[in-house]
C-alpha cells in the first residue's frame, strides 16, 4: 500500500508556481519546463503571459501575485515549490506571505533586490516565516564577477564545498600543447599532477568526455580543481596569475554600483562610467573612493582621458548587450588588459569566443544557478549551468539511502551525459576512479547535460522502498 | 518681524536670565560675601526689566516663529543678557568703569575668557563664582537651557536652537527639540561635576575646582588665579583640565552617544577624528620646536605645548606658559590654531574643524575635477554627501569670518594699537579664545585696550559666540523690510 501510494506520488511531476515573468521568471519557467515540471507562471501583464504560453509549455494565470485568490487558482496548494520574482520586493514579500496562509508547506522563495535586504537574508530566514529563503541573483553575478578576476584567463568558474574545489573553464590556445592530445594520453603528455577533465564544450555542444576522445583547440575545456592546486593547474593551459589592480567599469545600474561597492572594500582603484546624469548622483553619493564618470562608455575621448591602457580590468555591464560588446572589444584594442563582457542572450554565447570575448557573465545564468539548487530534487546543496545552459555542475549530498552509496562506481548506472567529478569527504577531496566508492555523507559533485539531468536526479534521490 | 513677539520674548529670557542668578545669590547668603548687596541690586533690575518688557509687549497666543524672528530674539536677548550681567560688575566695589563690566561680562558669556582684570585675586569669592558662572551658562548656551526649562518656549525652540547653537548640520538627538536640549544640558552638567571632584582630588580647593570646572566646560578660560592654571603647577591638574578642555571641544552628540553605550562614537565621527588627530600632531610639532629652545627637558616640553595647543585649539584660553616667549614657528601654530577652533556643536569657538573639513574637501574636489573633467563628485563627511547649498553656506561663512576679522583689525588698530595686538586680540576675541598676542599675550590682559577698542572687542566676541550669520544679519538693510 506505502509503496503504491509512493509510485504514485512519484510519477506526480514537481509543481511549481512562478509569480512574475520578467526576465528571470521566464527563463527558469522555460528551463524547468524543459525538464518536465509542472509550472504555473502568474503576471499581472496578459500580453507578457502570451508570449509565455506561445514559447513555452506552461499554465499561466493573469493577475497579481499579492492576491490571495490568483494564487489559490494557480493552484499554490498543491505546489511544492513558489518562486515569488516580480520586480517589485514588496510584490514578492506578499506574496510570500498570502502563499504561507494558504498553503503552509509550499516552500516559498522570494527575490528581495534592495542592497538594504542584504544584510537581512538570514534573519528573514529565521524569523519570518512565510519566506524559506531570500534570493538575490545580484549578489551571485558579482561573485560571479569576482571568481573571474581571481582566476585568470578563466571564461567560467564555478565553487563548490565552499571555495575548496573550483570547477575552471578555459579556452585552449592554438598553440598549447594539449590541443590535439587524447584523454588517455595525458599522463604522458603531462608528467606533473594533473586536473581531472570533466567536460568539454565544442561547437555549443557540451560533451562528457572518454579516454579516447581528443582535445581540440578552441575546446572550452572544463577542470576540476582543488583550490591550492588551482594555479599549478592553469599554468598547464598556460593562463598565469597577473594581480587585478585597477577596475573601470562601464554602467553604474544595479549590478554596477554592488561591484564598485565591492572593489572599494577590497582596496581596489575603481571607476564607474555612467551615462544617465541622474544615476551618476545616485552613485557618486554612495561610492566613497570610486570615481564617477557622467559620458558613455563608448566614447573613445573619455576612455583615454581616464587613462584607458593602464587599466587591468574593463567590466561592461550597461543594460544593452550590444553596447557592452562593442565598449569591450573598443577597450581592448585602446589597451585594457582584459574584459569581462555581461550577455544576457544565450544564442550570443558562442559567438563570443569567436570575436575574441573570453570572459562573459550572465545575470539571467545567474538568476537560474542561484534558484535551481533550491529546486533540484535529492539533497542538492548547488548547481551551476555550464556555458549556454547545456548542462550543469551540481554539488549533491550523498543520501544513505540513494542508489550511489556504497559501491564502485564503475557499478553505477550513470544516465548517459553525465559524470561524478568529484568526492568531498570531510576535510578530503578526492578526484574519483572507476574503483572509487562514495559514502553516505560524502558531497559529490556531479557534472551533467541537460538531457541527463532528471535522471541524475532520480539516482541522487532515496530509493523507492525507504519513501 | 511681529516686534511685540519678539520683544516679550526678550522679555521672557531677561526675566529668566534673572532667575538663574538665585544660584550665586544663594553662594552669597552662605559665605555672607560682600559682592551679596551688587547681585541683589542687579537681580532686581533685570527682573524688574524682563517682566516690564513682558507686559509691555503682551501678545495673542502664537503657533510659530520664522527663522528671521528667531534669530532676531537670540540677538536681541544675548545682547540684553551681556547688558544685565554686567550690573554686578558694575555695582560691585572693585571700581569696574561700565565699558569694562560690559566687556568683562560679555567676554564671560561668549564663553571667550579676555579680561580687563589686572588683580584677580583681588576680587571677592562672590564675584568670582558670578564671573565664572555665566561663562557656564554661555557655554551651552542660555537660551538652550530655557528651551529646556520653559515649557512655552517650544513652538519656537528649533528657531532659537538653529539661532543659538548654528552648525553647518544641525543634529537633533531626540524627536523633540526640547529633549535635545535637555540632554545637552544634562551631559554638560555630568561632565561640571566630575570635572570639579577630579580637580579636588589633586589638591585645589572646593572654591578653586569649582570655578574652574564652570569655565573649562564651556571653553571659557577664566581662572580664579593671576596666573591662571600656571598658578597650582601640577602636572595632574594639568591632564585633567588638557583632558576636559578636549571633551568639552567634542560634538555633545557624540558624549550623548558614548553615554549611551556606543564606545566607538568618537572614532566614528571623522569630525572628532580630525579634532583630536590635530589635537595631538600640532602637540608634537610645538613641543619639538620648543624642546632644547625653551625647555631642557623633553618631558616639560611635551607638557606646555600639549596644553597650550588644547587651550587655543578648544578656544578655552588657560595658560600655563607664555607662548610668545616661544619659537617663531610655534607662535605662528598657535595664531593659525585660533581660527581652526573646536568641533561643532561643542562648547568651543572658532571657524569649527568641520567647517576647515569641508574646505578643504572642496578646494581637493575643485583640483579633483580638473584631472577628471567628466567626473561627477561629492564632498562627504563621514560617508554622507554635504548637500550643496551646505557647503556654499560654509564657504561663505569663512569669507565673511575672515573679512569681519580684517574690518576688525583695520579699526581697532585705528583706535590706537600696534599691529600685533591688533591681530591677537581680533582673533581671541572673535575665535572666543582669550589670550592673543602683544599687549594681550597670555600673561598680560586687555586692560590697556582703548576705550573704543573695549567696545569693539566686545562686539567681536558676540559676533563669534553666534557664529557670524545670527549676529550680522541684524545689519543687513534686508533683514528689516517688511
Amino acid at each position: 500500500m506505502g509503496l503504491a501510494l509512493s509510485l504514485y506520488l512519484r510519477s506526480v511531476a514537481l509543481k511549481i508556481v512562478i509569480v512574475g515573468v520578467g526576465e528571470v521568471g521566464f527563463h527558469i519557467a522555460s528551463r524547468l519546463a524543459m525538464e518536465n515540471k509542472d509550472v504555473v507562471v502568474i503576471d499581472y501583464d496578459p500580453e507578457a503571459l502570451k508570449r509565455v504560453s506561445e514559447s513555452i509549455d506552461v499554465q499561466t494565470v493573469a493577475g497579481s501575485g499579492s492576491s490571495p485568490a490568483i494564487l489559490e487558482e494557480a493552484g499554490i496548494r498543491e505546489a511544492e515549490i513558489m518562486l515569488a520574482v516580480t520586480d517589485s520586493d514588496e510584490v514578492n514579500l506578499v506574496a510570500c506571505l498570502m502563499a504561507d496562509s494558504l498553503s503552509p508547506t509550499t516552500k516559498k522563495l522570494a527575490r528581495l533586490r534592495a542592497a538594504d535586504f542584504d544584510r537581512y537574508h538570514d534573519t528573514f530566514k529565521a524569523n519570518a516565516p512565510h519566506i524559506d529563503t531570500v534570493i538575490n541573483p545580484d549578489i551571485e553575478v558579482i561573485r560571479t564577477i569576482e571568481r573571474l578576476m581571481s582566476v585568470p584567463g578563466a571564461a567560467d568558474v564555478g565553487e563548490f564545498a565552499d571555495g575548496r574545489i573550483k570547477f575552471v573553464g578555459v579556452y585552449l590556445d592554438p598553440d598549447s600543447r594539449l590541443a590535439g592530445v587524447r584523454l588517455a594520453d595525458l599522463p604522458t603528455v603531462l608528467k606533473e599532477d594533473r586536473p581531472l577533465i570533466a567536460a568539454v564544450v565544442r561547437d555549443d555542444q557540451l560533451i562528457i568526455p572518454k579516454g579516447d576522445n581528443h582535445l581540440r583547440a578552441g575546446d572550452l575545456v572544463y577542470f576540476i580543481s582543488e583550490k591550492k592546486n588551482l594555479f599549478k593547474h592553469l599554468s598547464i593551459f598556460d593562463k598565469h596569475a597577473t594581480p587585478v589592480k585597477r577596475v573601470l567599469i562601464v554602467g553604474g545600474g544595479r549590478i554596477g554600483y554592488r561591484l564598485a561597492k565591492q572593489l572599494e572594500d577590497k582596496s581596489i582603484s575603481c571607476k564607474v562610467i555612467e551615462k544617465r546624469a541622474s544615476q551618476c548622483d545616485y552613485l557618486a553619493d554612495r561610492l566613497e573612493r570610486t570615481v564617477v564618470l557622467h559620458g558613455d562608455g563608448s566614447d573613445q575621448s573619455l576612455l583615454v582621458e581616464e587613462n584607458i591602457h593602464d587599466i587591468d580590468l574593463v567590466v561592461t555591464l550597461t543594460g544593452d548587450e550590444e553596447t557592452n560588446i562593442i565598449t569591450s572589444l573598443l577597450v581592448k584594442r585602446l589597451g585594457a588588459r582584459k574584459t569581462i563582457t555581461q550577455i544576457n542572450k544565450f544564442s550570443y554565447f558562442s559567438l563570443m569566443s569567436t570575436i575574441g570575448i573570453e570572459q562573459v557573465v550572465s545575470p539571467r545564468l545567474s538568476a537560474i544557478n542561484t534558484i535551481l539548487q533550491h529546486i533540484r530534487r535529492g539533497k542538492v546543496l548547488s548547481a551551476i549551468s555550464i556555458k549556454g545552459e547545456e548542462g550543469e555542475v551540481m554539488e549533491a549530498l550523498a543520501l544513505p539511502t540513494s542508489d550511489i552509496v556504497s559501491k564502485p562506481l564503475k557499478k553505477i548506472a550513470f544516465p548517459k551525459g553525465s559524470m561524478v567529478a568529484g568526492i568531498i569527504r570531510k576535510e578530503t577531496i578526492i578526484i574519483p576512479g572507476g574503483d572509487s566508492v562514495i559514502e553516505p555523507q560524502d558531497r559529490i559533485i556531479i557534472f551533467a547535460t541537460r538531457k541527463a539531468i532528471p535522471g541524475v536526479e532520480k539516482i541522487l534521490a532515496v530509493k523507492l522502498e525507504y519513501i | 518681524m511681529r516686534w511685540r513677539y519678539i520683544l516679550n520674548t526678550v522679555g521672557v529670557l531677561t526675566l529668566f536670565f534673572g532667575g538663574t542668578m538665585l544660584l550665586p545669590l544663594a553662594f552669597d547668603l552662605v559665605a555672607m560675601d560682600r559682592s551679596l548687596m551688587p547681585l541683589v541690586k542687579a537681580m532686581g533690575i533685570t527682573l524688574v526689566c524682563g517682566a516690564v518688557l513682558m507686559a509691555l509687549f503682551r501678545h495673542e497666543k502664537t503657533e510659530t516663529m520664522s527663522q528671521r524672528e528667531g534669530m532676531a530674539i537670540v540677538s536681541l536677548g544675548w545682547t540684553a543678557i551681556g547688558l544685565f550681567g554686567a550690573l554686578p560688575f558694575y555695582f560691585s566695589d572693585a571700581s569696574f568703569i561700565f565699558v569694562d563690566a560690559i566687556f568683562e561680562s560679555v567676554s564671560g558669556f561668549t564663553t571667550t575668557g579676555s579680561s580687563i582684570l589686572t588683580d584677580i585675586e583681588g576680587l571677592s569669592p562672590g564675584l568670582l563664582i558670578w564671573r565664572s558662572f555665566i561663562q557656564w551658562l554661555g557655554g551651552m548656551g542660555i537660551i538652550v537651557l530655557s528651551i529646556a526649562i520653559l515649557p512655552f518656549l517650544g513652538v519656537g525652540g528649533m528657531q532659537l536652537y538653529k539661532a543659538e547653537v548654528p552648525s553647518p548640520v544641525p543634529d537633533k538627538l531626540k524627536p523633540r527639540i526640547r529633549d535635545t536640549a535637555m540632554i545637552l544640558w544634562k551631559v554638560y552638567a555630568l561632565f561640571t561635576v566630575a570635572e570639579t571632584l577630579l580637580l579636588m582630588v589633586g589638591g585645589m580647593t572646593f572654591f578653586d575646582a569649582l570655578n574652574h570646572a564652570f569655565t573649562t566646560m564651556p571653553t571659557g578660560g577664566f581662572s580664579t588665579k593671576n596666573a591662571s592654571v600656571a598658578h597650582f603647577d601640577s602636572v595632574y591638574i594639568d591632564v585633567v583640565i588638557i583632558v576636559f578642555m578636549l571633551l568639552a571641544g567634542i560634538n555633545f552628540s557624540l558624549h550623548y552617544q558614548l553615554l549611551k553605550g556606543r564606545p566607538l562614537a568618537f572614532w566614528k565621527d571623522s569630525e572628532c577624528r580630525f579634532y583630536l588627530a590635530m589635537c595631538l600632531i600640532l602637540t608634537l610639532v610645538v613641543g619639538a620646536d620648543i624642546y632644547r629652545t625653551v625647555y631642557a627637558d623633553a618631558g616639560q616640553a611635551l607638557r606646555y605645548a600639549a596644553f597650550q595647543v588644547v587651550s587655543i585649539v578648544t578656544t578655552t584660553g588657560y595658560a600655563t606658559a607664555d607662548y610668545e616667549l616661544w619659537p617663531g614657528m610655534s607662535q605662528v601654530i598657535i595664531f593659525l590654531c585660533m581660527f581652526v577652533g573646536a568641533s561643532a556643536g561643542s562648547t568651543g569657538g572658532g571657524m569649527k574643524c568641520l567647517r576647515i573639513m569641508l574646505c578643504f574637501k572642496y578646494c581637493y574636489k575643485e583640483l579633483f575635477s580638473m584631472i577628471h573633467p567628466r567626473a561627477v563628485t561629492r564632498i562627504k563627511i563621514g560617508g554622507k554627501t554635504v548637500p550643496e547649498d551646505v557647503v556654499r553656506s560654509v564657504l561663505g561663512f569663512l569669507a565673511l569670518y575672515m573679512a569681519l576679522f580684517a574690518l576688525s583689525t583695520v579699526l581697532l588698530a585705528g583706535t590706537g594699537v600696534d599691529f600685533v595686538t591688533a591681530l591677537g586680540a581680533v582673533a581671541a576675541t572673535i575665535g572666543n579664545i582669550g589670550p592673543g598676542f602683544g599687549m594681550v599675550g597670555p600673561v598680560e590682559n586687555f586692560a590697556q585696550i582703548p576705550y573704543w577698542g573695549k567696545w569693539l572687542l566686545s562686539w567681536c566676541m558676540l559676533l563669534g559666540r553666534l557664529e557670524i550669520y545670527t549676529f550680522i544679519i541684524i545689519v543687513v538693510p534686508e533683514f528689516w523690510r517688511k
